[in-house]
């Protein structure tokens, strides 16, 4: 069995005409683990027990002749700062070492609803926060193509995984790029959904305004199949949204009939030429087959990131003031010492165990929402956040989708950018304003360039999250056809 | 440029102590942040309204129903037991008052 090629729908298959087990296929992907992953790091934990245990019930299922769900049985990795009942939940951080999840989230359920198998927790930059896994307090994660680069992040572990065949598929979470550009740096395909579209419950908050959970996967098909499994209302996350959503299987879309703009701002110095170079390769190539190819502006562009490392920043400092020694997790407090000062036990304790990145945004989102700064920075972004909302409205008036690079290079080196945080905040240049905006995005691998992988990120408008998977599709199509 | 004065005052604001040698390192780059975000005062925002959230967000309101309390006892054990100090169900806090 290659695992590398196995997909949801392969799996499937295996499972129902009973040509492997899902106990089987539970022991192939550990069996690479053990022998792979201690090179590349993309687990943090496993759940070997609970997975076989799992595994088993859908065995029985089947050799009862029983109907399965399309992810019953079929092994998946979950990114660590998304709950499972019983399990470490670290997010990569010191502060939550020891940390057990009390709850499920809210995907988790509805993939156990599916009987879905959970192998392990994925390695991710501390919190979310980052663009190569190395910001995890338990160390980085290598790129399975080559290990002296770095996977992207955060969700770098879940991206890792599916490549080397850890995995089926992974679930990650993109706060400004952590699903598209880990999967663009690995060769495989990330898709963040709509902001609504998934329940973020049980996901550890980050930014509040930008989180959003979605699948890493070897095709685009198997990112929908993930996506129909997890997306819904949800009384527990109020901005979860109640929708009909198309159904994806049911036709492929006339590409004749799509327009695709293709917004300047995006090709600009920065860029890669030769990851330039294939992106433009692909637009022709959907050009060829008859879909309309039309340049756009999305002026504001510009200030995208600026924006979000004002947003993001300020919701970070508020949301990780719940890391407080108190409640859970790491703590500084001193049993024995009766007249310990409370002041004392945060400070301690928060400073003792974030790592720098998280100090640096905390304090970032501090300085920008303190008194006096406020309007000048905070205020500010949330009207630039506005406008560049209202360039990507403008534009879906007139193309059913945009065509962007999900990178301006390809994977770095490790060490390349970590002395200079903006350096590093610049590998999000693409893939932020997707997060401002709320809409959906989604990585594509193309040609590659210097045998690395290259993501194309084709944007859709909001709730188009259907729409915007099936032109995937055809893009995913075009680009086995040219290799 | 930010000062370590002012470092030391924006981390005591986010309850992080800070080594001293740190501190340095800190003010160097959040001012480099700073100075990048500040390319926002390039943009003409009047009559522009802000923009908080994500997508067609509209307030959402449930009843104060006891069920939405922790019922699965299981999950309050847990729960509780993640706490560094408790007395029964209650978070044992150090002194407030010197």
């Amino acid at each position: 069995m290659n695992l590398k090629e196995l997909t949801i729908k392969k799996a499937h298959e295996l499972l129902k005409k009973r040509e492997a087990s899902s106990v089987e296929l539970v022991e192939a992907h550990f069996d690479e683990i053990k022998k792979r992953d201690g090179d590349i790091c993309a687990f943090l934990s496993l759940a070997e027990k609970e997975a076989t245990e799992a595994a088993k019930k859908v065995d029985g299922r089947i050799a009862k002749g029983e109907p399965i769900e399309l992810l019953a049985g079929i092994p998946a990795a979950i990114k660590d700062n998304i709950l499972i009942r019983g399990a470490k939940a670290t997010a990569a951080s010191k502060i939550l070492e020891n940390y057990i999840a009390p709850y499920d989230a809210t995907v988790i359920k509805k993939l156990k609803e599916e009987e879905a198998v959970f192998l392990g927790k994925t390695n991710m930059d501390e919190f979310a926060m980052g663009s190569s896994t190395e910001n995890s307090a338990f160390g980085p994660t290598k790129n399975p193509i080559d290990l002296e680069r770095v996977p992207g992040g955060s969700s770098g572990g879940s991206a890792a995984a599916v490549k080397a065949g850890f995995c089926v598929y992974a679930l990650g979470s993109d706060t400004g790029g952590s699903i598209r550009q880990p999967a663009g740096f690995c060769g495989v395909v990330g898709f963040k959904p709509t902001y609504g579209a998934v329940s973020r419950h049980g996901l550890m908050a980050m930014a509040s305004s930008l989180d959003q959970i979605g699948p890493i996967a070897k095709n685009v098909d198997d990112a929908a199949a993930v996506f129909e499994a997890i997306r819904g209302a949800d009384a527990l996350d109020s901005t979860s949204v109640d929708m009909e959503w198309q159904d994806y299987w049911n036709e492929p879309v006339d590409i004749e009939e799509i327009k695709i703009g293709v917004p300047r701002e995006y090709f600009i110095h920065g860029l890669n030429p030769e990851i330039e170079k294939n992106i433009k390769f692909a637009i022709r190539a959907l050009e060829k087959e008859g879909a309309k190819i039309v340049e756009i502006s999305l002026p504001y562009s510009e200030w995208a990131l600026a924006t979000y490392y004002i947003i993001m920043p300020a919701e970070v400092s508020a949301n990780l003031a719940r890391f407080d020694g108190i409640k859970y997790g790491h703590s500084a407090i001193d049993k024995e010492e009766k007249l310990q000062n409370l002041l004392k036990v945060y400070n301690k304790s928060r400073g003792e165990s974030f790592g720098a990145e998280a100090r640096r945004r905390i304090m970032l989102g501090t300085y920008i929402l303190s008194a006096g700064y406020y309007d000048a920075y905070y205020s500010r972004a949330q009207k630039v956040r506005r406008l560049i909302k209202q360039d990507f409205d403008r534009a879906f008036k007139e193309v059913d989708a945009i065509i962007t690079p999900t990178s301006p290079t390809t994977a770095f080196k490790f060490g390349e950018k970590m002395q200079d945080p903006l350096s590093m905040y610049l590998a999000d240049i693409y893939t932020v304003s997707i997060n401002l905006a709320g809409i959906p995005a989604i990585s594509i691998p193309v040609k590659e360039v210097n045998n690395l992988p290259v993501g194309l990120q084709l944007i859709g408008n909001n709730f188009d999250d259907i729409k915007l998977l099936k032109i995937a599709k055809v893009v995913e199509i075009l680009n086995k056809q040219n290799l | 440029m930010l000062t370590k004065k002012e470092v030391e005052k924006i981390a005591g604001l986010a309850r992080l102590e800070l080594a001293e040698k740190e501190k340095e390192k800190f003010a160097e780059d959040l001012s480099s942040v700073i100075g990048y975000v500040q390319k926002l005062s390039e943009v003409n925002v009047e009559k522009v309204e802000p923009m908080a959230g994500g997508t067609n967000l509209k307030s959402v309101v449930r009843k104060d129903d006891e069920t939405k309390c922790i019922s699965d006892p299981e999950m309050r054990k847990q729960i509780l037991s993640a706490a560094p100090d408790r007395e029964g169900d209650y978070f044992k806090v150090p002194s407030i008052l010197e």
